[in-house]
């Protein structure tokens, strides 16, 4: 390797870092992640070994013997001899004599009840809820409700119990409360009408807002284009303003702006029409407010963009045009547009890319409201992996949907790079040939 | 002679071992909490206090430092944060969350049960209300301690129910005609109709359900005779029926002009001001909403304007009931285990009547035990005493099943779609039935 390559990578490891980091690793990730059944109960980043009560009737379906199940659903805690034993070792004799007299071969199902069994020692009472607690857990005689750190322990409690040998792998299995590799995500997803509902708004969303962005952009970049520069700052100043506000800033303005009492609604109503919510009123509402929203924002992007890239057009050209005769239009149509064609390649990759991706402004508008109807994709999957009203987040299930939106985005990419010809654009000039 | 040498081992240990300074810091994180809230903290505050002391008493030195939380953005925001905390081994050694989570968390063993660090057979725990720590128990085991209890009235504005035509003591008389079932849904929505009607309320004023996805939507799915889950088997139950006829009302509510089609999703602020001011005829909340109606929203006269009763049933197969969805206190697993003993007595002392009276008043939730509903500070209050009366002894709770979170989304969705008109009530409940199936699979039964 010559000291040249070695310089050159050094100089961009930083940025080679940074892909990993930012990029390869949250897909992999996100693969990895898609293909289990990661959830909020099974956590992250591993499990344990536990059978509890409500997994008992579970058992006979994942193979275990009706034997073995009933062993394990015997009685928690027991007075019997080898307990006492235990007890007497560490609490005295006296004391387990008095308790074998009690309650000698009594059977408790649950902790409580053996404290309580503890509590009536009277020679010599254990008097602290801690050593209670001590002495009840020597009576423990089932593993249910018990959680065992490793493989290991959980088979060795499972020996002890008399499980039988054919029983034990599938109840270790069964046990393990950490996540699994599956591929049922991808089952639920063909299989689950909503999926495709979602794709259809994600392709509604990315179509229509796309065209706004580009087309707006566009139509914003040519109109100031011919103003004089300062005008033109200005109005490009003002139409920047959606893109720096903060998002929640910016969707409570449009919120204000379309609520029953809102400003649309005040300022129709004096013309007899109804107030509604502009917003969530129908679902074509919703969409073009969506479309609005997120178009305000994206718009500004082209038009900074292809603002510059028309300035970098040579106006003698335009002077050409002009000494032939071409009007503004013909000019925009026929000189300006042709050179155009990067900038828009760029914008439109761009944009769909990460119009596929985004959903922090539908979020924050309408939710994926009226009734599912503005839920795209990447909602969907925000919704499943992280916000449950009811605790239980679907990790790998969210993942799934994720992982569709990164091949989507992969070809997408590769065929907006064929379309628009994207070699030529990084050919070696041929004056250098 | 054993006895003899470790009583020996034991003087030996005391005297050899001078006193020891104990330091011992516990993080509480409570979600889902305002400033009216904030004794879910402090309360753990004041009983480290109590708890050092005792500690004095017996000549030990404790010294507890207790470091609270409750700015969290949201409640996904509050549970993300704390099972990534347990994750990365550095949760709160005290969270305090809804009661659904403890079926997840167990699971994932985040948290411990408290019963493996007090005695829930001495004071305080053994007055707390026993349907209440039920709620906090999973797979048979007593996880946490409730925080608080509430539960969830229907509201009715007076004076729009005397225009209908209702005297004095026809008001007086309804929470019990709502109770025995006279008074049902259907009844509502037909008085609704004639509110809207005559002009009494703006259309879709006439009922004004909540405007988000809660445990109150529950409600109305047992009030038309769905139950949550299988007491048999603790499996979850989808009852079609039910759920189709609950779906139905709520379409018939929109038909009808009574509630707004887009309802769903209006702004909290706007809701709570409209309620509070006589804007909607009738309309469902929480205890806790008398705070911020009488506070915030300045009704000066809220026993003179608002009336409530249980959500009434919705046809013979249902019954008038309300939801508590208590908040819970819940120890999270450390790899020191003094810290959660410490912690699980704090939470006991926490429960003290006492002190979880200064948190039910002051944030208008209901008691969670006998002994504090006894207190002059709590009796004292008429919001307090009445809604206890009337409400909390029909109360049930939502279930703690690790999959109740997905039936719970997925029940809303259907509904959203068929009150918005994308789906009819039947389509919606198909849909959400194929869903339910495939997600959770033998765990749901239907109905």
């Amino acid at each position: 390797m010559t000291r040249q390559t070695l310089l050159g990578l050094g100089f961009l490891s930083p940025a080679l870092l940074a892909v990993m980091m930012f990029f390869l690793l949250p897909v992999v990730l996100t693969v990895v992640f898609a293909f289990t059944n990661m959830s909020t109960s099974t956590g992250i980043l591993g499990g344990e070994y536990q059978i509890s009560e409500s997994d008992l009737r579970r058992l006979p379906a994942v193979g275990v013997g009706e034997d073995a199940v009933a062993l394990l659903a015997g009685a928690g805690y027991a007075v019997q001899p080898e307990t006492l034993a235990l007890f007497a070792a560490e609490f005295g004799e006296d004391r387990a004599a008095e308790l074998d007299k009690l309650h000698g071969g009594a059977k408790f199902d649950d902790q409580r009840a053996m404290e309580r069994a503890l509590k009536e020692l009277r020679r010599n009472p254990l008097r602290k809820v801690r050593d209670r607690k001590t002495a009840a857990d020597l009576f423990r005689v089932s593993i249910l409700g018990q959680r065992f750190a490793t493989r290991d322990d959980f088979a060795l409690a499972i020996t002890d119990l008399g499980v039988p040998e054919r029983d034990r792998l599938a109840l270790t299995e069964a046990a393990y409360t950490g996540w699994t590799f599956t591929t049922q995500n991808f089952e639920l997803l063909w299989e689950l009408p909503a999926t495709w509902r979602y794709a259809l708004n994600s392709v509604i969303y990315v179509v229509l807002t796309l065209g706004f962005n580009v087309g707006f952009g566009l139509f914003l970049a040519l109109s100031t284009f011919y103003l004089p520069s300062r005008t033109a700052q200005t109005f490009r100043a003002i139409w920047f303003l959606p893109r720096i506000l903060p998002p929640v800033l910016y969707v409570l303005m449009w919120q204000w702006l379309t609520w029953d009492q809102g400003f649309i609604s005040a300022m129709l109503r004096p013309f007899g029409i109804e107030p509604i919510n502009w917003m969530r009123h129908t679902a074509t509402h919703a969409w073009t407010f969506i479309v609005l929203i997120n178009g305000c924002v994206g718009a500004s992007l082209g038009m900074i963009l292809f603002s510059s890239s028309l300035r970098a057009i040579p106006e003698t050209q335009l002077f050409a045009a002009q000494v032939d005769g071409a009007n503004r239009w013909q000019q925009v149509r026929h000189v300006l547009l042709p050179q155009m064609r990067w900038p828009i390649l760029f914008i439109t990759s761009y944009q769909t890319l990460s119009l596929l991706t985004s959903f922090e402004y539908i979020l924050l508008a309408t939710d994926g409201g009226p009734g599912r109807q503005t839920e795209v994709w990447a909602l969907a999957a925000y919704h499943t992996a992280l916000s449950n009203y009811g605790g239980n987040l679907e990790y790998g299930l969210g993942a799934a949907y994720a992982l569709a939106l990164v091949i989507i985005g992969i070809l997408l990419s590769a065929l907006y790079l064929r379309f628009f010809k994207f070699s030529e654009l990084v050919a070696k000039p041929r004056i250098e040939q | 002679m054993k006895k003899m040498t470790s009583a020996l081992a034991l003087i030996a240990a005391t005297a050899a071992a001078p006193v020891l300074a104990e330091d011992i810091t516990i993080t509480v994180w409570a979600g889902g909490s305002n400033d009216s809230d904030h004794y879910r903290i402090d309360n753990i505050r004041i009983a480290a206090d109590m708890l050092s002391r005792e500690a004095a008493i017996r000549g030990e030195e404790l010294n507890i430092t207790v470091e609270g939380k409750r700015d969290f953005d949201g409640w996904d925001g509050f549970k993300q944060a704390v099972t990534l905390g347990a994750e990365a081994g550095n949760a709160p050694n005290i969270v305090v969350t809804s009661h659904l989570d403890i079926a997840p968390w167990a699971s994932a063993g985040y948290i411990v049960p408290v019963e493996d660090y007090v005695d829930l057979d001495a004071w305080p725990l053994n007055n707390i209300y026993g349907n209440l720590m039920e709620i906090a128990t999973f797979d048979g085991m007593q996880w946490g301690v409730p925080q608080d209890a509430e539960s969830r009235p229907f509201f009715y504005w007076k004076e729009t129910f005397a225009a209908l035509g209702y005297s004095e003591a026809d008001m007086d008389a309804m929470s019990a005609r709502v109770e025995a079932g006279e008074y049902t849904l259907r009844d509502m929505l037909a008085d609704a109709k004639k509110a809207v009607d005559m002009g009494l309320v703006e259309k879709g004023y006439g009922f004004y359900p909540r405007v988000s996805n809660g445990p109150d939507y529950a409600q109305f799915y047992q009030s038309f005779g769905g139950e949550l889950t299988d007491t048999e088997t603790g499996k979850l139950l989808f009852d079609r029926t039910a759920m189709t006829e609950m779906y139905q009302f709520f379409v018939d509510a929109v038909d009808a002009g009574v509630t707004r089609r887009n309802h769903i999703g209006t702004e909290w602020d706007q809701w709570y001001s409209e309620v509070a001011n006589g804007k909607a005829a009738f309309w469902h909340g929480g205890t806790w909403h008398y705070g911020r109606y009488t506070g915030k929203e300045g009704n000066e006269d809220f026993f003179g304007t608002v009336g409530f009763t249980l959500i009434p049933a919705g046809n013979d197969a249902g019954r008038a009931n309300t939801v508590t969805h208590p908040l819970v206190y819940l120890l999270t697993d450390q790899k020191d285990d003094r810290v959660e003993e410490i912690a699980a007595q704090l939470v006991a002392i926490a429960s003290e009547p006492r002190l979880n009276a200064l948190h039910a008043i002051k944030s208008s939730h209901l008691a969670i035990g006998k002994a504090e509903a006894g207190l002059d500070l709590y009796s004292g209050d008429r919001w307090a005493a009445e809604a206890t009366e009337v409400l909390l002894p029909h109360a049930n709770a939502q279930p703690n099943h690790p999959s109740y979170g997905a039936f719970s989304e997925a029940m809303f969705k259907g509904l959203e779609a068929a009150w918005t008109g994308v789906q009819t009530p039947e389509e919606a409940v198909a849909e959400v039935e194929a869903q339910l199936t495939a997600t959770l699979g033998d765990e749901l039964i239907v109905r």
